[in-house]
């Protein structure tokens, strides 16, 4: 009587005598070792590392209206007052969203923002928060994300400022801010 | 809810048996055997008289080989399973290790132990009484614990300025389910090897936020929810009557 054929047959074989299934079975094991390809290398980071404070600008289109209209802004400047002086970041083209971040060193920051880049005076954002150190990976390290406060404003260009949502992370998606414009900008 | 990781590890687990079942069929096409005898055969398969215990202690031969390849860990495994009965094994592994992360904006070192249990079982059915090989199928629960250093950490920032600072040494817990295939195969007289994939799901990952390890040993990376690991095991088997 003939037995079924097995997976791995070893049956009657010796210690030299290697069979088919044993064969086999090391090919398999080969065919995984590409699976220890690792070093000591450092993982790449692929998450923003940096939180983003991402701002609306918006304007109410007549003085009775209850609703918003998004406020294109032609020609954006936003000014970081760091402690290396003034940081600009100067928008070419027309937009309504804007992306800055806040200070990880301090409990508030300050930023500039004109509508035009010719159109003066600024105006001064005054950002007031928590810091909340965060581990993003071990390829990441660690970054701070922030609970806002309070936000403070002057009054050239921009009517007030509203706090939509004060967690402040690295979600680029989330709206944190809308900034009114004066309609008359 | 089943997540894409998930998805992932169960088909890697199909296509590890899909290859063991293809390897299985090419063997059996060499066989031209009436479909009477077959039966027959299958029935005498079926029914395996035990007379012995069997004790299996092996050691992970991949723990050298990731040691080796990569200076930031480094892990020992030793395993071990008992037959039950009806193809049921009890499975214990248990084993040491650590890991070093030395970045510019990281650095801490961590050193872990770590024991893992549960079951597997033979899916395909043995050939005779002296036939312990196979293709095993198994669950484990596994827990790590973990001591961390005083880890050091540096937020840049291009615009604003870095800060730096640090985070007290910690002792930690770690607690995984695991999904296990593989095979093995007796070389020689009680000399075994095989391999297993494994899927691994973190259970508590909230105690891990604070500062996940680079790599826990018996889990793998800890800032992974989900992970993919292999073993190859060489192993002795102690058979004794009943």
């Amino acid at each position: 009587m003939t037995k079924p054929a097995r997976f791995f047959r070893n049956a009657g074989c010796g210690w030299l005598c290697i069979d088919k299934g044993v064969i086999r079975a090391v090919w398999v094991m080969i065919a995984f070792l590409p699976l220890f390809s690792c070093t000591a290398e450092r993982q790449p980071c692929l998450t923003p590392k940096t939180a983003s404070l991402n701002i609306k600008c918006v304007h109410f289109s007549t003085d009775t209206a209850t609703t918003t209209v998004d406020t294109a802004l032609p020609m954006a400047v936003f000014g970081a007052l760091t402690a290396k002086g003034t940081q600009s970041v100067i928008y070419k083209g027309a937009s309504s969203a804007f992306t800055i971040s806040l200070s990880p060193v301090a409990d508030s920051c300050q930023w500039l923002v004109t509508t035009d880049s010719l159109n003066f005076p600024f105006d001064t954002l005054g950002f007031y928060y928590e810091r909340k150190l965060k581990f993003l990976s071990n390829a990441c390290g660690y970054t701070y994300f922030y609970a806002l406060t309070s936000v403070t404003t002057t009054h050239n260009n921009i009517d007030s400022v509203i706090i939509t949502n004060p967690s402040v992370t690295n979600d680029v998606n989330t709206k944190q801010l809308k900034i009114y414009i004066h309609p008359s900008f | 809810m089943l997540t894409q990781s998930s998805l992932k590890y169960i088909f890697i687990l199909l296509f590890s048996f899909l290859l063991t079942g293809a390897v299985d069929a090419t063997a059996q096409q060499d066989t031209v055997v009436a479909a009477d005898t077959v039966a027959i055969a299958d029935s005498a398969v079926r029914k395996p008289e035990l007379t012995t215990h069997q004790l299996v202690v092996g050691f992970d031969i991949a723990g050298p080989l990731r040691n080796a390849l990569d200076a930031s860990r480094y892990g020992y495994e030793i395993a071990a399973d008992y037959y039950l009965h009806k193809e049921l094994y009890l499975a214990a592994e248990a084993g040491w290790g650590g890991c070093k992360a030395a970045y510019t904006d990281l650095k801490y070192t961590t050193t872990n132990a770590f024991l893992r249990l549960g079951f597997n079982k033979v899916l395909i059915a043995r050939e005779n009484s002296k036939d312990w090989g196979g293709l095993l199928l198994g669950l484990r629960l596994g827990a790590a614990s973990v001591g961390r250093s005083v880890a050091d950490y540096m937020v840049t920032d291009s615009l604003w300025g870095g800060s730096a600072g640090t985070l007290p040494a910690k002792n930690l817990g770690a607690y995984w389910v695991e999904v296990t295939a593989g095979v093995r195969v007796e070389l020689y007289k009680g000399l075994l090897a095989g391999w297993n994939v494994r899927g691994k799901f973190l259970l508590n990952t909230k105690q891990l936020e604070e500062l996940a390890p680079l790599n826990i040993s018996g889990y793998g990376r800890g800032d992974k929810n989900s992970v993919f690991d292999i073993n190859f095991y060489l192993s002795y088997a102690i058979r004794w009557g009943r």
